[in-house]
Formats: structure tokens, C-alpha cells, sequence
């Protein structure tokens, strides 16, 4: 389970909540939620998807909700006047590290090729609290206590509830309503900010009583991941027990082929890669393009919210997904295998401007 | 006056092309005879080329102003334009490098770039739209006869200027003020020393070099309105192109894609000294052919001896023209030379001709009007009357799976009813003008029961009919066309008549594989929302399916309207089947000289010109 510094939420005086405050609480959320992609993808793209075609699915399904997430979160940020920042150097945590805001230090997420011990660390992060114990408000901000993120949204919640609808820009700007992404929830008050909010916990760890997501259809994503430890998929079975405790992983197996993975290295970094090789070029090549992804969604998130710049986003992504699959394969030099390394680069190659 | 222009930037840098060589062999088209190996990396046809997992991409890699001019002067060292680094988008995919089409090869367009400069804290000093261009005039620059040694120039537009922060460079806002009347910038580059080693990091990728002026009002997109100087037959220049400015009393002189160098990517070849003359025309008894009066020379120290000319000029030398030699050169042929084997002039008519766009892709049906624009000593030559002829010398029709099997070229000649002749009216254009008709599908395989290639390619080449404006031919310059054939699908449509364009796609594009089998019903239903994108967008928008730009726009409306409702019909079972004739060839060692190379040593007329040679050897 992430345990986030309780400084992220020292912002949120549930006496006199602040419209600021939230807003640099919400940008620390869009961080937190983008902060697990590049994780998820490398692992997701270290696969062959013909040897491991369950396991793809199951990590694909988690990056496109955590990409809603950060895309709810940035919705109730410009409603309540603010300004995502995405497009900057500072966006990107650095591998291997905390994430943002993480205080357990064991907690240090990586870029790994996918394996059974770095699916452990996926569990680890998205982990939910233990069923029923979403406290709110000042409960969640007892002091010494790190928080977890569901507490960390719900004190966000009950925070903007204290505020009123009077907090919330009119008419409504820069919404990403769920014309342009399923399950986007345009944010015009508390009411629909909360259940934006309420979203990304759900999908995150469940909701309190079941495993299942109340949108989306799916099992949130600790159990999501949970199917691929536990080799078969999760499974509704009431003879196990009641209520909550009816599902059980006894469904069609899930198989894990370590053969179908690519050797990539662990954490790489463009400067790791020797100067003038194919490995550098090829990284620098992804990393500029992964940057302009996060240009593209600044964009994206801060007024030009039209189906046209989605459309750039989304070309962006498939040319990430190309340009990964075929580096971390060994494509175009064969038995050379590149891992991508997610870095903020302005320019390609780096070097030069 | 465009690129070659007083106020103007020099770049150099390094390019992307990363193409896919899967469809270099138009016999891999064919579905009923498509091998898995075609997909494989290899030297031949029997597997996927040199670069079958290429994605098309276009890009922009490191490029920096080497140089900029102000009045023909260089501006001082303080402007921040010398600075900035020349780069692609930074909010959007890759541009993307097309063929036309896999039997005419040798006009591949840029589609989808944006340009920028760029300072050194990264902001964005100039953003553009540059209008799809073709390359022309490719030629070998370097001994070797592969990719690795050709040379090859694209000349385009910038649109749709964004201009950012021009305090700290009074060069950029002089350039953005002399293209505030036509909105346009002037680009130009070559391209050369590509690199087709996989295990490089500069696999697929090469040198640019290019140059940046005002676009001016009433001025082509892909042409020079100036004198061009036509290569000869074995000479070791290639064409190129002046501007006289008699404003600024100086000629230009663009020699980046005329003068060869020492090997992929070297340093200029040192040809001597080269001297630039205008022909005096008036014959007096000591000279029966008149004089040649000098305008100046180009020192082999300079342009062979300092390995950074090239990168810092971009080929261009400027020469002062004092007034009577502005006299001089009004009215009478220009030419470059230096010892045996180099020179290169202008026809002695002083005439010239050329498409400004002169790559289409039509639809049957479809009104086209292509500018043709005439010149006569670097002035739009009104009046004259421009033949146009039917000529498929220069596309490359071949199969090398099965060579009784090549798809033909350049028929039926009456899907493109153009008009014989057009007069260039007061501006020089002439406009060959038809409407397209269907050409059928006159290059399907398997007497014409299977799947094969979309439509037909045809070459229409321009000429003056007064044969006292005809001058030297440049093989290489003509019209390229190509029609695709008329669809409309039986209904309801279903996956039996639409998978074949599928399970083409997929044979030919093995990148696709990163995201879906495209042959396969299912993925595709699956993938139906991103597939939706892709086809819906304008050809011009990078991220564009096809990237190869060779699906019809009736089959587009058809897969789009299909995705709406993607019915699968009664599944048929499509049968593989062995090609009918041997190999021609073994193949390796044309692929690994490349595809442009291979291309070229395929047209058509360079084949029936080795048939006449065998066939003349005792």
C-alpha cells in the first residue's frame, strides 16, 4: 500500500479549506496518477504479447484508467480555476525513486521489465486500505499518520464539499467530459467533482464493500493484478463466502512465460546508453516523443480540449507503444534489446539544440 | 527569389527516414503469393528488404543554423538565430515519408511536418506547416551506386507561420517581415549519405542540409522561378539553380545537390576550380560560337577545402554582378565549368519548364488542374505553347517474386484524357487540365482474379512545342500520377470484400503488428475506435492510416462507413498459391543497394535501354 506523505495534504485545512490549497493538492494528484504509467508500460511492453497475451490485457486495462485518473483529477482542477502543469521537466519522477509524495520507504518504484517481483511491487501500489476504513476528513489528517491515497482523495472530497458549489468556476472550463474518454465526468460542483474523485478510488482499490469497480465494469486494480500472481482470474463464487468475500481466483488459468519476455535492463537512463550508439538514439528518439505526449496533453488539459487534440494525444501514445515494442524487442537490431527511459527531453537527439 | 534570397539561414543536421521496405517489391502485393520471410529483415526480395519494421516516420535529428544572412551580409554573432536549432513538432508524431507508389519510387513526399527553430533555452522561435513536397533530382553524389550515395533535394513552403519571441534577433524579424505578404516561408534540403547499416545508430537515417528565406508573393511552392543549369550525361554535376537579384546585384547560386562528394557523407569531391561564365552570344570571326565573359569563380580551396562549406552555405555562392555583367546575363546562357567532365549549363534558349507539384494522387472522376510553370532567362515565360506527352520511361514496373507476373504500367492511357498542348498564359503557367477517368485494375495478380496493386501509376512529361525553346532532358522530371481504380462495394458491405485490402496492409507493414493483426477479423472489430481515427484523417495529418498514403479515398469511405458496423459475411477461404515463374534474379544484391538505387536501375528506360545493349552485343 502507498503511504503518502502527510505533507502533501497539509494544504487541506478541512476548518478553512482553501480553493489554492486543493488546487496544488489536485496537481499533486495528477502527478501521483501519471507517476505509475511509465512503471506500468514498461512492463507492459518488455512482454510479448503473443506468449503473454493475458497479461498484457490486464496491465493495458490499468494504464487507460490511470490515464482517466489523471484526466478526473485535472477536470476538477481547471473547475475550480487552476492550471494543470504537465508539460514540464518536473512532471517526471525519476526511476528508480518514491513516488511523489511516497513516504514508506521500501516503496521505490522502478522500471522493470515484467517479472513476478515487479508485479509484486504493482500490488504494492495500489494495494487498497483494508475494506471499510476510508475515513474522511480530519480522521485522515490525524496527525503523525501517513495517509493512503484513497484517503488522500477522500480528504480532497470532503475538503471541496466544506467549500460549496460557490468554489467552482462558471461556466465550466476546460472539461474533458466522456464525449471525448469513456467514463469522463465534466466537473460543474461538489456533486460531480466528488464523483469524479469517487471514480478514481473505486477504480484504484475497490470500493469498500466489493472488488469490483462501481465504474468501468472491471475489478479495481490490486485485484486486477492480484489474478496474474495468483495465476487464474478472479472469479464471482458465492459457495466462498458472503457479500464481499464471494469471489475467489478459480477462474480460466493465466499463464506467465518468463521466455516471453525481452531483456531489457533494469531503470536505463538515456546517458546509461554509450554515446553515438543505437541504444541512444533510439532512446532519445522515445523520450522526445514522450515529452511531446505530455506537451500534447498539457495542451490537452488546459483549454484545448477538443476531440482534434485527443486525437494528436492518442498518436502520440501509438507512437510510443511502436517505438517501445520494437526497442525493447530488439527491433531494428536483433538480439539488441533498448528499454525506453521515460525522461523529459526537449530536443532529439538530446545533446543538440 | 524564395530560398535564394538576401535575407535567408543556412542548416545542417541529420535526418530520419524510416521507412518500411516490405513494398519495395510490388510482387509482394500479391496476397496469393505473400510469404511470411517477405516480412523478414534480408537483402532480397525473397524476405522483407532492409528495413521491413521501418513506420514511416520522418524526423528531423539534431539540425542547427549554421549560418544566416542579412542582406547578403552575415549577421552579427550576438543574433539569436545563430543559435537555434532547426526541429520537428514537439506536440505532435513524427512526420511521415511516402512513396507514390511501389512502381514509381523516386518521388517520395514528406507528409505531416512541422518545422522549427528553436533557441537555446528550448523556446520556439518560428513553428510551420510544411506543404507536402517530393523530392527531385536525385542523383549519385558518391561512388557505390547504393542509397548510401545519393543525393536527392526537396524544395517546399512554410505555412501557417507562428512566430514567437524575436526580441533577440533582428535577422528573424527581418525575414518575418518580408513574409508577411505571402504568409510563406522558402525551405529547401538535401538529403544524402543514408545509412542502411541495422546495427548503427544512424540506421536509417542521413545528412541534411538546407536553407530558410521569405516565400514572396506569386511564387511557386516546389520550384525556383530562375536559371537552371541542366546536367550532362555522365558529368559529374547535377542540375541546379541560380537567382539573379539585380536588385541586390548578385546571382545565387544553388550547388547543394550539384556537386558530388568523396563518399557517403564526406567532404565535397575537389572537381579544380570552377568557373562561372555567361555566354556572350555575338559571333565575331575570332570567335565563330561568341565569348564566354566571366562572373566569377569558386575556388576548389573553398568549397573541397574547408569541410564545413557545405554545412555552413548549404551549397549556395553568391556572386556580385556589377551592371554590365547584370547586362550580360540577361539574356544569355549561363553555365558553370571546370575541367573535362564538369559543367553544367543552361539550355541555350535559356528556357526551362517544370510541374510545381508534380506528384497526384487521383481519384476517377476527378477535375485536376497541375500548374506547369515556363521560364525564359529567369522570367515567367508567357505565350508559349507546352506539349504534353504520355511517358512511362521513369516508373519501375517489376516483380521480383514472378516476373510473369509484373504489374504493367502506365495503362489504360484513357483513364487520364489530358489535354495535348496548353498555352502559359501572362504569369508562365500552363495548365495541363483533365478529368480522370477508371483505369480498372489493370495491375491485379492472377489475371486479374486476385488482390494486387490499387489503381494505376502513369509519368505525363512537359515540353515546349517550339522546338527553338527544347533543350537538354531531365529524365527525372515529369508528372506522376496515380489513379486509383473506381470501388463500390457489393451491399451490405462485410470483411470477405473488405479483407483483402486488410490482409495487404498487413503484409506489407509489419509495424502494424505492434498493435493488431490487420488480416484478422476479430483484432480489427477490437481495434475499431483507433482504426476509426486513423482512417477518418485527412492524408496531410501525420498520424494518417495508411501512412503510405496509397489507400483510395473511395476504399477509406468504404473501411470508415464498415467500422460502423463491421459485419463479417460468410468467412472465405482464400487459397496461397506458389508464383507461376522463377525468381528473375537473385535479388540480394540490389536491396542492398538500397531502394532508391534499385529504383532507379529500374525504370523503364534504363530497361528497355539494357535490353537494346544485350541485344546490340554480338
Amino acid at each position: 500500500m502507498i503511504r503518502l506523505n502527510r505533507r502533501v495534504l497539509e494544504r487541506l485545512d478541512p476548518q478553512t479549506p482553501d480553493v489554492d490549497g486543493i488546487c496544488t493538492t489536485l496537481q499533486y494528484a495528477i502527478e501521483l496518477e501519471h507517476a505509475t504509467i511509465p512503471v506500468y508500460l514498461y512492463a507492459l511492453y518488455s512482454l510479448d504479447a503473443v506468449r503473454n497475451p493475458e497479461i498484457v490485457k490486464i496491465i493495458e486495462s490499468v494504464v487507460f484508467e490511470e490515464m482517466l485518473h489523471m484526466t478526473l483529477a485535472a477536470n476538477v482542477l481547471n473547475a475550480l480555476g487552476g492550471t494543470p502543469a504537465i508539460g514540464h521537466p518536473g512532471f517526471i519522477p525519476d526511476y528508480p525513486g518514491p513516488l511523489p509524495g511516497g513516504v514508506e520507504s521500501e516503496l521505490t518504484v522502478s522500471l522493470r521489465p515484467f517479472s513476478m517481483a515487479q508485479l509484486g511491487m504493482f500490488l504494492d501500489i495500489e494495494q487498497p486500505e483494508s475494506p471499510i476504513v476510508y475515513k474522511a476528513g480530519r480522521d485522515a489528517l490525524e496527525a503523525g499518520k501517513p495517509v493512503t491515497i484513497g484517503q488522500f482523495y477522500t480528504a480532497i472530497s470532503v475538503a471541496l464539499g466544506q467549500l460549496g458549489d460557490g468554489a467552482f468556476v462558471r461556466p465550466a472550463r476546460h472539461q474533458v467530459g466522456p464525449d471525448l474518454m469513456t467514463n469522463a465526468v465534466v466537473v460543474t460542483d461538489v456533486a460531480s467533482a466528488q464523483r469524479a474523485l469517487a471514480i478514481i478510488i473505486d477504480q484504484g482499490e475497490g470500493t469498500s464493500t466489493s472488488p469490483l469497480e462501481v465504474t468501468g465494469g472491471g475489478y479495481a486494480h490490486y485485484y486486477r493484478f492480484m489474478q496474474i500472481q495468483k495465476q487464474h482470474f478472479l472469479l464471482f463464487d458465492p459457495h466462498v463466502g458472503p457479500g464481499e468475500k464471494a469471489y475467489s481466483y478459480s477462474g480460466e488459468p493465466i499463464a506467465f512465460d518468463p521466455a516471453g519476455v525481452y531483456p531489457v535492463p533494469p531503470d536505463p537512463s538515456a546517458a546509461g546508453y554509450p554515446a553515438g550508439s543505437q541504444q541512444r538514439a533510439l532512446c532519445d528518439r522515445f523520450n522526445y516523443t514522450y515529452t511531446a505526449l505530455l506537451l500534447a496533453l498539457d495542451a490537452f488539459l488546459c483549454g484545448d480540449n477538443t476531440g482534434r487534440q485527443m486525437d494528436v494525444a492518442i498518436g502520440l501514445m501509438m507512437s510510443l507503444k511502436s517505438q517501445a515494442k520494437a526497442m525493447m524487442s530488439g527491433i531494428p537490431d536483433p538480439g539488441r534489446y533498448t528499454g525506453p527511459s521515460f525522461e523529459y527531453q526537449a530536443s532529439d537527439p538530446a545533446t543538440a539544440r | 527569389m524564395s530560398y535564394l534570397h538576401p535575407v535567408r539561414l543556412h542548416f545542417s543536421g541529420k535526418f530520419q527516414a524510416n521507412v518500411s521496405t516490405v513494398n519495395n517489391d510490388p510482387g509482394h502485393f500479391n496476397n496469393a503469393t505473400f510469404q511470411p520471410a517477405f516480412q523478414e529483415l534480408g537483402n532480397g526480395s525473397d524476405n522483407g528488404w532492409f528495413n521491413p519494421q521501418g513506420d514511416a516516420s520522418f524526423r528531423l535529428l539534431g539540425c542547427q543554423v549554421m549560418s544566416a544572412f542579412s542582406d547578403n551580409a552575415p549577421v552579427p554573432a550576438g543574433d539569436l538565430v545563430l543559435g537555434c536549432g532547426v526541429a520537428d513538432a514537439d506536440g505532435r508524431v513524427s512526420a511521415k515519408l511516402a512513396d507514390l507508389d511501389p512502381e514509381q519510387q523516386l518521388v517520395s513526399q514528406i507528409w505531416g511536418l512541422q518545422v522549427r527553430l528553436v533557441d537555446g533555452s528550448g523556446a520556439t522561435l518560428l513553428r510551420g506547416s510544411y506543404t507536402p513536397a517530393a523530392f527531385c533530382d536525385i542523383w549519385g553524389r558518391a561512388a557505390g551506386g547504393s542509397d548510401m550515395a545519393a543525393c536527392a533535394t526537396y524544395q517546399s513552403v512554410l505555412t501557417d507561420l507562428e512566430w514567437g519571441d524575436l526580441s533577440g534577433s533582428s535577422f528573424l524579424r527581418q525575414l518575418r517581415d518580408l513574409s508577411a505578404a505571402a504568409g510563406t516561408l522558402s525551405i529547401k534540403f538535401n538529403v544524402d549519405a543514408f545509412c542502411m547499416d541495422f546495427t548503427a545508430a544512424d540506421f536509417m537515417c542521413g545528412r541534411i542540409v538546407g536553407s530558410i528565406g521569405p516565400g514572396l508573393p506569386g511564387e511557386p511552392d516546389h520550384l525556383l522561378v530562375g536559371r537552371h543549369f541542366m546536367a550532362q550525361p555522365g558529368g559529374q554535376l547535377n542540375y541546379c539553380t541560380a537567382v539573379v537579384d539585380a536588385a541586390a546585384g548578385c546571382l545565387f547560386l544553388d550547388l547543394g545537390n550539384a556537386l558530388p562528394t568523396c563518399g557517403p557523407a564526406n567532404a565535397l569531391t575537389n572537381l579544380g576550380d570552377l568557373q562561372l561564365g555567361v555566354l556572350d552570344p555575338i559571333v565575331t570571326p575570332d570567335a565563330p560560337a561568341g565569348v564566354v565573359i566571366p562572373l566569377g569563380s569558386i575556388a576548389a580551396a573553398t568549397y573541397a577545402g574547408d569541410p564545413a562549406w557545405y554545412a555552413r552555405t548549404a551549397g549556395i555562392v553568391v556572386f556580385a554582378l556589377d551592371a554590365r555583367q547584370l547586362a550580360a546575363v540577361a539574356a544569355a546562357p549561363l553555365a558553370l565549368s571546370g575541367a573535362a567532365g564538369v559543367f553544367v549549363g543552361e539550355a541555350a534558349s535559356g528556357a526551362w519548364l517544370r510541374a510545381d507539384a508534380f506528384v497526384y494522387r487521383l481519384s476517377p472522376g476527378q477535375q485536376v488542374d497541375m500548374a506547369v510553370h515556363a521560364m525564359r532567362w529567369g522570367q515567367p515565360l508567357p505565350g508559349a505553347v507546352v506539349s504534353f506527352v504520355a511517358d512511362p520511361g521513369g516508373l519501375q514496373p517489376v516483380n521480383y517474386i514472378d516476373q510473369d507476373e509484373t504489374p504493367p504500367v502506365g495503362v489504360p492511357l484513357a483513364a487520364i484524357p489530358f489535354t495535348a498542348e496548353a498555352r502559359t498564359g501572362p504569369d508562365g503557367v500552363a495548365w495541363l487540365s483533365m478529368v480522370t477517368g477508371d483505369p480498372g485494375t489493370p495491375r491485379y495478380f492472377g489475371a486479374a482474379q486476385d488482390f494486387g496493386i490499387d489503381g494505376q501509376v502513369y509519368g505525363i512529361r512537359a515540353s515546349f512545342a517550339d522546338p527553338q525553346l527544347q533543350g537538354p532532358v531531365n529524365e527525372t522530371d515529369f508528372i506522376s500520377i496515380l489513379l486509383w481504380s473506381s470501388f463500390t462495394p457489393p451491399q451490405p458491405l462485410t470483411w470477405n470484400t473488405l479483407q483483402p485490402i486488410f490482409q495487404q496492409y498487413a503484409n506489407l507493414y509489419p509495424v502494424m503488428n505492434r498493435f493488431l493483426d490487420m488480416g484478422d477479423y476479430r483484432q480489427v472489430v477490437a481495434n475499431a475506435h483507433l482504426l476509426k481515427l486513423a482512417f477518418g484523417l485527412d492524408s496531410g495529418n501525420p498520424n494518417a492510416m495508411p501512412v503510405t498514403r496509397d489507400l483510395s479515398p473511395a476504399k477509406r469511405a468504404a473501411i470508415l462507413s464498415w467500422l460502423d458496423n463491421p459485419l463479417e459475411g460468410t468467412p472465405i477461404l482464400r487459397q496461397q498459391r506458389a508464383p507461376s515463374g522463377a525468381l528473375p534474379q537473385p535479388s540480394s544484391e540490389m536491396a542492398n543497394r538500397g531502394g532508391k538505387a534499385t529504383a532507379m536501375s529500374r525504370r523503364l528506360s534504363v530497361q528497355h535501354r539494357t535490353h537494346t545493349t544485350l541485344k546490340e552485343q554480338p
